[in-house]
């Protein structure tokens, strides 16, 4: 089966920063794609450059075998990748309903009709659909970013750092919720909690400044405790 | 560390002082400045010698705002402010405490020195918490409001009609002797002295190590801030800097110009000056605003005389006549013409172009 | 519940105090007049804290669209009335239909201004706050000095409808007739705003990039048509706001727009960077502070404007009803 996401050789960077250096991947798909690092390897900035909301200065992205480097970021979305970023982005003074509704691409009935069904996964959601999302703690306002990406249909779900800053009990709700999600489309998740990643990912790749140093299955590199000291520190 | 190596850092700076002493444009800032010494000798009309003291004095005031905006990254709509206090300062020391002395002058300095700082450190403190954009309405309206205090405190400042000092001394009699130096040139020489000390001054402030800190501020706050550095107090120390230059300059102003009123001082038109100046000589590279000043104020003499021109050749059509005449209207189209083709200005496209001639730095210069 | 009451207690002590040392009587006629004077720096303040809030674009030249809505609607109110006499008339209306067709004019002309700016001047230089202000200071400089070119430099006096001028006696009180109308239009282009904002679906993208801009383009909506549809249609209401700061004080001249703006950044500046509420709440609370002050001490008016932003600033530094970024 064709890769649903390929990264060959990214060079990205941030005014005068050259953060990535050379980040190629390729996502498989109906899978999920873990990326992994340390603080500042530059797993933030890939998402973001396939997002298009920094462009590479080299190298091709492609989505489903057609190169989108170069692309608006709305364009980007709208081909069918969901993006949630770290720290959610969800829009504190707009109440739950309508984040839901402006992350729909266009108000129809199908995306309302998931939007329902995120309601009957969340129900934290539904509790507080008219209130301000501001007003949300932190582990509803992750299920709030993540159902916001799946208001639409995606082929493709780019998700930043999930489980930072929310309580172990909440990252358990948070895993189940992925785990429900990885059927139906393909994820690319970039977390920093190990054991939150081993028992989600498939694949993974290890970056390292700018860099992806170490590419594998998900439980090769959880058996191997030399790789994961040496790149994780763990 | 061992007595005789240098540090890294010292390496640097060593081979930064090297090669500014090698520069050649040292020796065409010299000659510049030997220009502004030499001018009265060559006998000029005074509209000349008026033109070259506005363009020091205008010139180290832009130089100051590029402090303040180019160095320090900081939009301020304040800095016309300072300078009229600094007019009005010395205008009311020296015009309203009786016959004026150097001491009235001194105080008049000393004075506006004071309230700017003062000021300057108030509103920074105030409102360079807030975003860059706040900050900028900020400065306009209080900017607005000091000229409007100006026009309506009439009994302090003369209202709209302004203030005409005399000046003590030498600068008003002349020095007669060996030099046989008239008043107009005895103040032309001290303003010169006063600018070009001022210039360098801020030169000092800009490569000194505290400049530098600001510069890396304003190319990212929050890498600075992370590294350690209290931001808010380095900008308050940089607006604020600025501003008692701009403050100083314009208490030479009124030396020359022996005038002051609230337009002419304070207001909008000054900061637009001062903005265009060191757009068109290029922001972040201080000899700009001087670049930008002499460009700017040398056309404007030139164009009163085209005005006539154009009333004359379009004599029968008002329209066209007001085409003609408007010259404000051509400058606003250089002006947005420049900040879309030049964005680095007169001095910033040169220095690109001789960066780019020279090629990459090699490693340790 | 909790943001209305300090608003009420506010707004209760605002209205109520100046009754202390002002009579009953002036203090009608000086509330009106002070809420007319809100309601037009409200018109110019709304389009300019969404233009800020949602393209954090620092828009100088506002005011020149200001400026040229006025001058705009001047030029067709002096021809209809000039033809058919429209505003001397003693019917309302033709005085309506008059008023209606300056709006018109106006909105139409500063919303296509409003438009090519954007496109031309604006959208260049994206993200670059710097080269944003000096650019539309220097489309300001150049749309003053047309209106010079075009119409002259000096003041000229705006026709208004004969049935708008004067006032009207109710129960013996003086309630001057173009502030009220002036009011009522304010209040409908408060409601309609809202209405949009939160009613529509171009409403709710624009309240969500106002807060996150990159967010909102991740989403898939192309931001920069909704830029330009904002930029617009703030145009076409600082237009607005020209036209009945025109009639309001019954001449006109080039430098209008930047005598507002001033006003309208101090509005926008207290109410917080995109909300319209916001601009509405700092208008009305500036039109109504500069009035009683001018009435007892002429000399302090501008001074308590600025009073009350610094004072504002120092209590919550984005402003009343700030989006805190």
């Amino acid at each position: 089966m064709a890769d649903v996401l390929e990264l060959e050789g990214v060079h990205t960077d941030i005014g005068q920063h050259h953060i990535l250096q050379g980040v190629s991947l390729r996502v498989r798909p109906d899978a999920v794609t873990v990326l992994l690092g340390r603080n500042g390897a530059g797993k933030t900035t890939t998402m973001r450059t396939v997002m298009g909301v920094l462009p590479p200065k080299r190298g091709a992205v492609r989505f489903e075998g057609r190169a989108i480097q170069g692309l608006p970021p709305h364009a980007i979305a709208r081909l069918g990748i969901g993006y949630v970023p770290e720290g959610q982005g969800i829009f504190a003074t707009l109440t739950v309903e309508e984040n839901l509704r402006v992350a729909m691409r266009a108000e129809t009935a199908e995306c309302r009709e998931r939007m329902r069904r995120v309601l009957a996964l969340f129900p934290d959601l539904e509790r507080f659909r008219p209130a301000r999302a501001g007003t949300l703690s932190g582990g509803q306002k992750q299920m709030l970013a993540i159902g916001r990406a799946l208001v639409n249909p995606t082929r493709l779900l780019l998700i930043d750092e999930p489980s930072k800053g929310l309580a172990p009990i909440v990252i358990e709700h948070l895993i189940a919720a992925l785990e429900a999600m990885k059927r139906e489309t393909t994820v690319v998740l970039v977390e920093q909690n190990f054991a939150m990643a081993s028992r989600l990912g498939d694949d993974c790749y290890v970056m390292d400044d700018g860099r992806t140093v170490y590419a594998g299955s998900m439980a090769a590199l959880a058996a191997d405790r030399n790789l994961k000291q040496k790149y994780l520190g763990v | 560390m061992s007595a005789g190596a240098l540090t890294p850092v010292q390496a640097a700076r060593a081979a930064a002082r090297r090669e500014r002493g090698r520069a050649p444009t040292l020796y065409l800032r010299l000659a510049v400045v030997l220009a502004w010494v030499l001018l009265p000798a060559a006998g000029p009309s005074f509209q000349v010698l008026d033109l070259a003291v506005k363009i020091a004095l205008f010139g180290a005031l832009a130089a100051s705002y590029d402090v303040v905006l180019g160095y320090t990254g900081i939009v301020s709509f304040g800095h016309a402010m300072f300078f009229g206090f600094g007019a009005y300062a010395v205008a009311l020391a020296v015009g309203r405490l009786g016959a004026p002395t150097y001491g009235h002058l001194l105080l008049g300095f000393l004075a506006g020195i004071a309230v700017s700082a003062v000021v300057a450190a108030a509103v920074g403190a105030f409102s360079l918490r807030v975003k860059a954009l706040f900050f900028a309405m900020i400065t306009l309206a209080f900017a607005e409001f000091a000229l409007i205090l100006a026009v309506q405190w009439g009994a302090l400042t003369g209202g709209e009609d302004g203030l005409s000092p005399k000046l003590p001394g030498v600068f008003a009699a002349g020095a007669p002797g060996a030099l046989g130096l008239s008043g107009r040139l005895v103040t032309y020489y001290t303003l010169l002295a006063m600018c070009l000390g001022l210039f360098l001054l801020m030169s000092r402030f800009v490569h000194s190590p505290l400049g530098r800190t600001l510069q890396a501020i304003r190319d990212n706050e929050l890498r600075a801030e992370a590294l350690g550095y209290r931001t808010f107090v380095f900008q308050l120390v940089a607006t604020s800097f600025g501003s008692v230059v701009a403050t100083v300059l314009g208490g030479g102003y009124v030396m020359w110009v022996r005038y002051v009123n609230p337009e002419s001082a304070l207001g909008i038109p000054i900061m637009l000056d001062v903005l265009l100046m060191v757009i068109i000589g290029g922001i972040g590279t201080l000899h700009g605003g001087v670049v930008g000043a002499a460009i700017l104020l040398t056309a404007r003499t030139l164009l009163p005389n085209l005005r006539g021109l154009g009333g004359s050749l379009f004599a029968g059509s008002e329209i066209l006549q007001r085409l003609s005449e408007r010259w404000l209207l051509y400058f606003g189209i250089l002006f947005v013409l420049v900040v879309f083709f030049f964005p680095r200005g007169v001095l910033g496209t040169l220095r690109e172009a001789a960066a780019r001639r020279r090629g990459p730095a090699a490693p340790g210069t | 519940m909790r943001r209305v009451l300090p608003l009420a207690v506010g707004a209760a002590l605002l209205l109520l105090l100046p009754l202390g040392a002002i009579e009953p009587r002036a203090w009608l006629t000086l509330t009106v007049a002070g809420l007319a004077m809100g309601m037009l720096i409200f018109l110019v303040a709304s389009g300019l804290t969404l233009i800020f809030g949602l393209m954090d674009v620092l828009n100088f030249a506002h005011g020149a669209l200001f400026s040229w809505g006025a001058y705009a609607g001047f030029t067709v109110a002096v021809a209809i009335n000039g033809r058919w006499g429209w505003a001397a008339s003693p019917s309302i209306w033709l005085n309506a239909g008059l008023l209606l067709l300056a709006v018109a004019a106006a909105v139409a002309v500063a919303f296509t201004l409003g438009v090519a700016l954007e496109r031309v001047i604006v959208r260049p230089v994206y993200g670059q706050h710097l080269f944003q202000i000096l650019i539309t200071l220097g489309a300001t400089i150049v749309l003053e000095e047309l209106i010079r070119v075009a119409w002259g430099p000096n003041d000229q006096v705006m026709p208004v409808p004969a049935t708008f001028q004067g006032s009207w006696d109710v129960a013996d009180v003086v309630v001057l007739r173009f502030p009220a109308i002036a009011i009522g239009l304010g209040l409908l282009v408060y409601g309609s705003m809202q209405w949009v904002l939160t009613r529509t679906r171009v409403g709710l993208i624009v309240r969500a990039g106002v807060e996150n801009r990159e967010m909102v383009q991740v989403m898939g909506h192309d931001i920069h048509r909704y830029f330009t549809a904002v930029f617009a249609a703030g145009s076409g209401l600082a237009g607005l706001g020209g036209l009945m700061w025109g009639m309001f004080s019954q001449s006109i001249r080039p430098s209008m727009g930047g005598e507002q703006l001033i006003f309208a950044l101090i509005v926008v500046i207290i109410g917080g960077l995109g909300s319209v509420t916001g601009s509405l709440v700092g208008a009305l609370l500036v039109g109504l502070a500069y009035n009683y002050v001018a009435y007892l001490v002429p000399k302090a008016a501008i001074g308590v404007t600025m009073g009350i932003m610094v004072l504002v600033l120092l209590v919550r530094p984005t402003g009343l009803y700030g989006a805190g970024k």
